[in-house]
């Protein structure tokens, strides 16, 4: 519907976006503005002020590291990622910001901004928690760097405090990764969703079944190098009683208990069919 | 320290036009293009950002207007329906959808041809798939797509099967 | 993407070559749509208008203990408001269609004293701008006791249930038991009775785009409303909305242009409507509302949500049907703002389209604390016509029959049309087996066994469905009386004007109020014929506004009809007209007779010497500003014709529930194929074919584009889209959010095909098409329970499956089947 009454402010610098956000309570992060401008729509959340960081190019772009690796700027869209030549190291960070609801909120939905909000069935938290990836956090106080592991606490609610900022992601090098999901149409919403990343790993985690990723340590320890479908299924078994996924308009905890183990063999067979091309 | 307004002064281009309003924070872009600047053909079909119908073009890219706020705007350049006939004449695609039947009651019709003409400048000779990819965002009740798509096919130049 | 094939045989009409009817003519209305010219009822302002916001009930059932404005007025900017209590002073309830006890349910604009559904409205806020309307509407202070709701219509007659309306004393709106022929005797024919466990119909509708809105001016000094809004159907709407806001019909002005899809969905919109009058006169001020996405999903017209329970089939060792009994369960949500119709219009459907004579429906209809039923696209006929379908797939399962076999051997054929069915409509035509095998042609079904077998070694299972369907045009409405003895209400008619104005353009009023079906092109099409010009020469007035006398009581744009009462009323003011300028242009011309005239290329000549001519410019003027010149008979001629077209209805007979309930029925046989993954449910419809039969289709293209819309309609409706509610009876589907509808992506490669059976019984040949008859629904169904039947047969119960509802037939085929059984007579 409409938005509350709102300020808005439209810092040039990352150091004048933090000064704001410190200084004006209620203030929030304005990324892609794809999830917060509906919530502000709807009055479930309505911030007394949003720091538009749109205009902060320090925020921007990609950026292929020597090793390999990439250091990945928050307010970078997701048609930005999808159109990278940087952002091919890692092939699936473009095949899964592709699927992402439309070209419109890819033009302007961000990377950032999709893993700030941790809205349990966004895709990029379970596959940054599967690719081990870093962000740096910034605030008043300096830099720390919290691991994806321990970067989404709860729905909605990520170690990014109220007068920080997520300011990068770093992906660590490597490439056999996949990515699958059962969604709402094609190239909807997931209703379950699975990210397997093998180099470094392996690591296993699913979407849409807790309020944050899950890591599927015990998937991960069956997994033994064999990525056939026959392998990926035998690992996958059993995961689902693990679950406690909720039940809802779109399926139920059962069917997604069950389509965790599909869709974690299906990734694990995308991942090993990457193999070392380059 | 940067200034924190609930109302703002902005500037925006629309179609070739700047406009200059005085708006609220927390005003929709879209509202601003339908109410503040009275240019009515793009239209608000959901309130979650999911049907497309205030589709726009924005500084070169295609957005939904419902889904930013109007200051955000302020400075950009955007395009709207009513700026795809030049001079009265109707663009190819627009004389397109008209052969094809790709409209009927015509109100998913300007965030359609917006979707479409951002998709075509981006890739002149789309297959099916990426015409579909293009206009995911955009929900239409009405035609069920096919003719849209036949039409969007057609304005690029391509052959359509009838 | 899509492709045409034409089947022509069968067109055989008496009529002269005409040069217009059959052609796909581009369309006038798309200049300014494509230009975002349209004027969409949210496209209209007045100076100073004030904006509404409906303030609503978050419960789905509550005593409203009190409703205080007095923090919202005191915002400035605020204007105004709308409470219960004034609607209760001001206005009197709704009319009811029902019998008692359904006839005892007070309906007004807003809740009065309890509400019923969540988002039932309780209070209207009135600002200077939209958002201060919905900053103002949360201050409204609304002190509920809520109450134990009732979302589950198999429990509302159960004892211990809560009753919605205590006026009525119970949740029941209006039973009745249909009953043709014999169940017994075809008990005793049949050589098997199929038991089938209860169908589900679910709960969705076909969300236009552009939600209810209207803007509404009080003119204070003559007590006349004017309502630009977008109601589909303002015939209706006058008749509800007069004797609740006690005014004379001819006060309520209904003005609508350019509106965004309706499909049913917008003919109930009258309480919302009376709403916003009732502030325009209180605020002496223009009132504008547009009705948010959201507020469309929580209250205005959900399709009947429909159960078939004890359901038996006799039926033939080869497959010949005899007969069924079922009982019908449906849920109208917490009001009853057009129904109970719902409870007789299935019928025109009867056996669908089966030549059974059997049959036996106990149907029942109850409140519940959901948004209320109103009409969407295929209203009441689709329900029956899913549950048909369903049926014959299932007992050509059981018996191991070929499901198209079995319909080949049950449909009506062609040679028996006009066709009377067991409760006395009459089809008037068709040739259902004929587009069974255009449609089967289509999808190149002698490659099916080939393609399973390439799916499956793909793991993926592949199954085809048929979904054949009616679309029933042109309601008599004396089926209310089956509903209610009581009503005055008959027939049907529409009307149209067609003038020569002064300088010879040529003029056209409807009575019709189209939302993207093309009206003005085919009428100038049907317009052009008669007159001999070129539609671009036939000016159809855009718009519908009942200021000017356009109108009747049954005018609008809904029920299929528009091809038949509006059309006819064109071509019965063009006639007219035409019959006009001949017999002026005989007298000036100086020709024996006005059969003597042709009229052709805008002229009118005389047949035995075409250079002795009067352009229309000259007819025009003649009569509108040089009528000195004619003669006595001369000066009666005045160019300007009215026409109401009223269809050859009778009366049904209310005992025995038999008559004729709609003048056509055109027809459409879809064919789907689906491919299952088996591992997660999830589907795709590969491949489709759709054929369509709507008698003479004057603009084909136009035609083939509403065949395309209820496909995809029934598409979303199969896959996805639902009305649930949980416990408490809050929507889970609210926004676009959750309630998936088709994308581009999500619709399958299309191929399309048409016949032409002209029907008997109209003046052009034409039938109404543009419900469709939810065939989608039908064949999707059918679909998935044949690529389902390796994994132990199961049957295929509700009308959507999402995935996970596929996965659960596949994980526990059993269950599905529970209930289902196959015994001798």
């Amino acid at each position: 519907m409409l938005p509350r009454e709102v300020g808005y402010a439209r810092p040039s610098t990352l150091a004048e976006a933090l000064e704001v956000l410190a200084a004006t309570d209620g203030a929030r992060a304005l990324a892609g503005g794809q999830t917060l401008v509906n919530v502000m729509k709807a009055r479930v959340a309505s911030p007394d002020a949003l720091v538009d960081l749109n205009g902060l190019d320090e925020l921007k772009g990609i950026e292929l590291e020597r090793d390999g690796g990439l250091e990945i700027g928050p307010m970078t869209t997701y048609t930005e990622i999808v159109e990278s030549a940087e952002a091919r190291a890692r092939p699936v960070l473009g095949e899964v910001c592709a699927q992402i609801a439309d070209v419109q909120v890819r033009n302007r939905g961000t990377v950032g901004g999709n893993i700030c909000a941790n809205d349990p069935t966004n895709h990029l938290p379970p596959l940054l928690v599967a690719l081990g990836a870093r962000m740096t956090i910034t605030g008043s106080g300096g830099e720390r760097t919290v691991d994806a592991d321990e970067f989404f606490l709860g729905v909605y609610m990520t170690a990014v405090g109220p007068d920080e900022l997520l300011t990068k992601i770093a992906v660590p090098p490597g490439r056999r990764d996949g990515f699958a999901s059962v969604t709402i149409g094609r190239d909807g919403t997931c209703i379950v969703s699975a990210a397997v990343s093998l180099d470094g790993g392996p690591r296993v985690a699913i979407g849409c079944v807790d309020a944050v990723p899950h890591r599927a340590t015990g998937v991960e320890a069956k997994l033994n190098g064999n990525t056939s479908i026959e392998a990926a299924r035998a690992a996958a078994a059993g995961l689902g009683a693990t679950l406690d996924p909720p039940d809802d308009i779109h399926a139920t905890a059962d069917y997604r208990r069950h389509v965790a183990e599909v869709v974690v063999a299906r990734a694990v067979v995308q991942a090993g069919a990457r193999g070392d091309r380059r | 320290m940067t200034a924190v307004e609930t109302s703002r002064r902005i500037s925006v281009e629309v179609n070739g036009v700047t406009y200059e309003r005085d708006v609220e924070a927390r005003r929709l872009l879209i509202h601003f293009i339908r109410d503040d600047v009275d240019l009515t053909g793009s239209h608000i079909g959901c309130d979650t950002g999911n049907c497309g119908a205030c589709s726009v073009i924005l500084d070169g890219k295609l957005v939904k207007s419902c889904m930013l706020l109007a200051v955000q705007a302020d400075g950009a350049s955007i395009r709207t329906v009513e700026g795809l006939a030049e001079g009265g004449e109707l663009s190819p695609l627009q004389q397109a959808f008209h052969t094809h039947h790709a409209l009927q009651c015509g109100f998913c019709t300007p965030g359609m041809l917006i979707s479409a003409t951002a998709l075509l400048e981006r890739s002149p000779q789309p297959t099916d798939e990426e015409i579909r990819k293009g206009l995911q965002g955009n929900i239409c009740r009405c035609t069920g797509y096919w003719n849209i798509i036949k039409a969007v096919k057609a304005a690029s130049g391509q052959e359509v099967v009838e | 993407m899509s492709e045409t094939a034409i089947h022509p045989d069968r067109v055989e009409i008496e009529a002269p070559a005409e040069q217009w009817k059959g052609q796909s003519v581009p369309r006038k209305e798309d200049g300014r749509l494509l230009q975002g010219q349209g004027v969409f009822v949210d496209d209209i302002k007045r100076h100073n208008m004030g904006f509404a916001h409906f303030v609503r009930s978050p419960y789905a059932h509550a005593v409203v203990k009190s409703v205080d404005v007095s923090t919202a007025l005191a915002v400035p900017g605020v204007f105004g408001a709308l409470t219960g209590d004034e609607v209760a002073t001001l206005t009197d309830p709704f009319f009811q269609l029902a019998t008692p006890p359904g006839n005892e349910i007070k309906d007004y604009a807003l809740a009065v004293g309890r509400v019923r559904f969540e988002g039932d409205p309780v209070a209207v806020v009135v600002a200077e701008s939209r958002e201060l309307a919905r900053d103002a509407a949360e201050l409204v202070e609304v002190d509920y006791e809520p109450l134990a709701p009732i979302s589950d219509a198999r429990r509302a007659l159960d004892s211990d249930a809560p009753v919605l309306h205590p006026d009525a004393g119970t949740n029941l709106v209006w039973e009745s038991t249909y009953e043709w022929g014999s169940w017994e005797d075809a008990v005793s024919e049949a050589d098997r009775i199929v038991k089938i466990p209860e169908l589900h119909f679910d709960r969705f509708n076909s969300t236009p785009l552009e939600c209810d809105g209207a803007l509404v001016e009080y003119n204070q000094g003559t007590g006349q409303w004017t309502i630009y809004c977008n109601n589909q159907f303002p015939g209706f709407a006058a008749i509800m909305m007069g004797p609740a806001i006690r005014c004379g019909l001819d006060k309520l002005r209904f003005v609508t242009q350019d509106i965004g899809g309706g499909f049913g969905n917008k003919i109930t919109s009258h309480p919302q409507l009376v709403a916003i009058c009732l502030l325009a006169r209180k605020l002496n001020r223009a009132i504008q509302w547009t009705e948010w996405r959201t507020e469309f999903h929580m209250t205005m017209s959900h399709g009947n949500e429909r159960w078939f329970s004890e359901t038996e089939v006799a039926v033939s060792n080869d497959g010949t049907l005899l007969g069924f009994r079922t009982k019908a369960l449906d849920d109208a949500g917490a009001f009853t703002r057009y129904e109970p119709l719902g409870g007789v219009i299935w019928a025109q459907v009867t056996p669908g389209m089966y030549r059974w004579k059997n049959i036996r429906l106990d149907f029942t209809q109850v409140v519940t604390n959901k948004a209320p039923c109103s009409p969407n696209r295929g209203y009441s006929r689709m329900q029956h016509l899913w549950f048909t379908e369903r049926v014959i797939d299932i007992v050509a399962g059981e018996l191991e029959l070929d499901p198209v076999e079995v319909r080949k051997r049950n449909y009506i054929r062609a040679d028996e049309m006009p066709y009377t069915t067991p409760n006395g409509c009459v089809y008037d035509s068709g040739d259902y087996a004929g587009m069974l095998d255009v449609a089967l042609g289509l999808i190149a079904d002698d490659t099916i066994a080939a393609r399973r077998a390439e799916a499956a070694a793909t793991g993926r299972l592949l199954g085809i469905g048929i979904g054949s369907t009616l679309d029933s045009g042109t309601n008599n409405f004396g089926q209310s009386r089956l509903i209610n003895p009581e009503l005055q209400f008959s027939g049907n008619n529409e009307v149209a004007t067609v003038k020569l104005d002064i300088f010879g353009e040529i003029v056209v009023t409807l009575g019709t109020t189209p939302q993207g079906q093309g009206h003005e092109t085919v009428t100038s099409q049907v317009v052009a014929d008669i007159l001999g010009v070129d539609p671009d020469s036939v000016n159809v007035r855009v718009g519908h506004d009942s200021y000017w006398n356009s109108h009747a009581g049954f005018s609008g744009t809904y029920a299929s009809q528009f091809a038949v009462t509006g059309l006819s009323a064109v071509k019965g003011a063009a006639d007219n007209l035409a019959r006009d300028i001949r017999a002026l242009a005989a007298g000036v011309l100086g020709a024996d007779s006005p059969d003597d005239i042709l009229l052709e290329d805008g002229f009118a000549k005389r047949a035995d010497n075409p250079e002795a001519a009067l352009p229309f410019f000259a007819v025009g003027a003649i009569v509108n500003a040089n009528n000195a010149v004619l003669s006595p008979e001369g000066r009666e001629i005045t160019l300007n014709q009215r026409y109401v077209y009223v269809p050859p209805f009778e009366l049904p007979d209310i005992e025995k529930k038999y008559g004729n309930l709609t003048l056509t029925y055109a027809t459409q046989v879809h064919v789907a194929v689906v491919e299952v993954d088996p591992e997660t449910g999830s589907y795709e419809v590969v491949e489709y074919a759709a054929v369509d039969d709507c008698g003479t289709r004057i603009n084909p293209q136009i035609v083939e584009g509403q065949v395309m819309g209820a496909l995809a309609h029934g598409l979303g409706a199969a896959t996805h889209e639902t009305f649930t509610y949980d416990a408490e009876g809050n929507l889970l589907t609210p926004n676009f959010y959750d309630y998936h509808v088709p994308h581009a992506m999500d619709v399958p490669p299309l191929r399309t095909g048409a016949i032409e059976s002209p029907s008997p019984f109209t003046p052009l040949g034409t039938k109404g098409m543009g419900e469709g008859g939810g065939a989608a629904i039908h064949a999707v169904c059918a679909a998935l329970q044949d690529a389902l039947k390796p994994l132990g047969k199961p049957i295929v119960r509700d009308s959507c499956n999402p995935p996970f509802r596929v996965f659960e037939l596949i994980r526990d085929p059993a269950a599905s089947r529970e209930g289902l059984a196959v015994v001798d007579a």
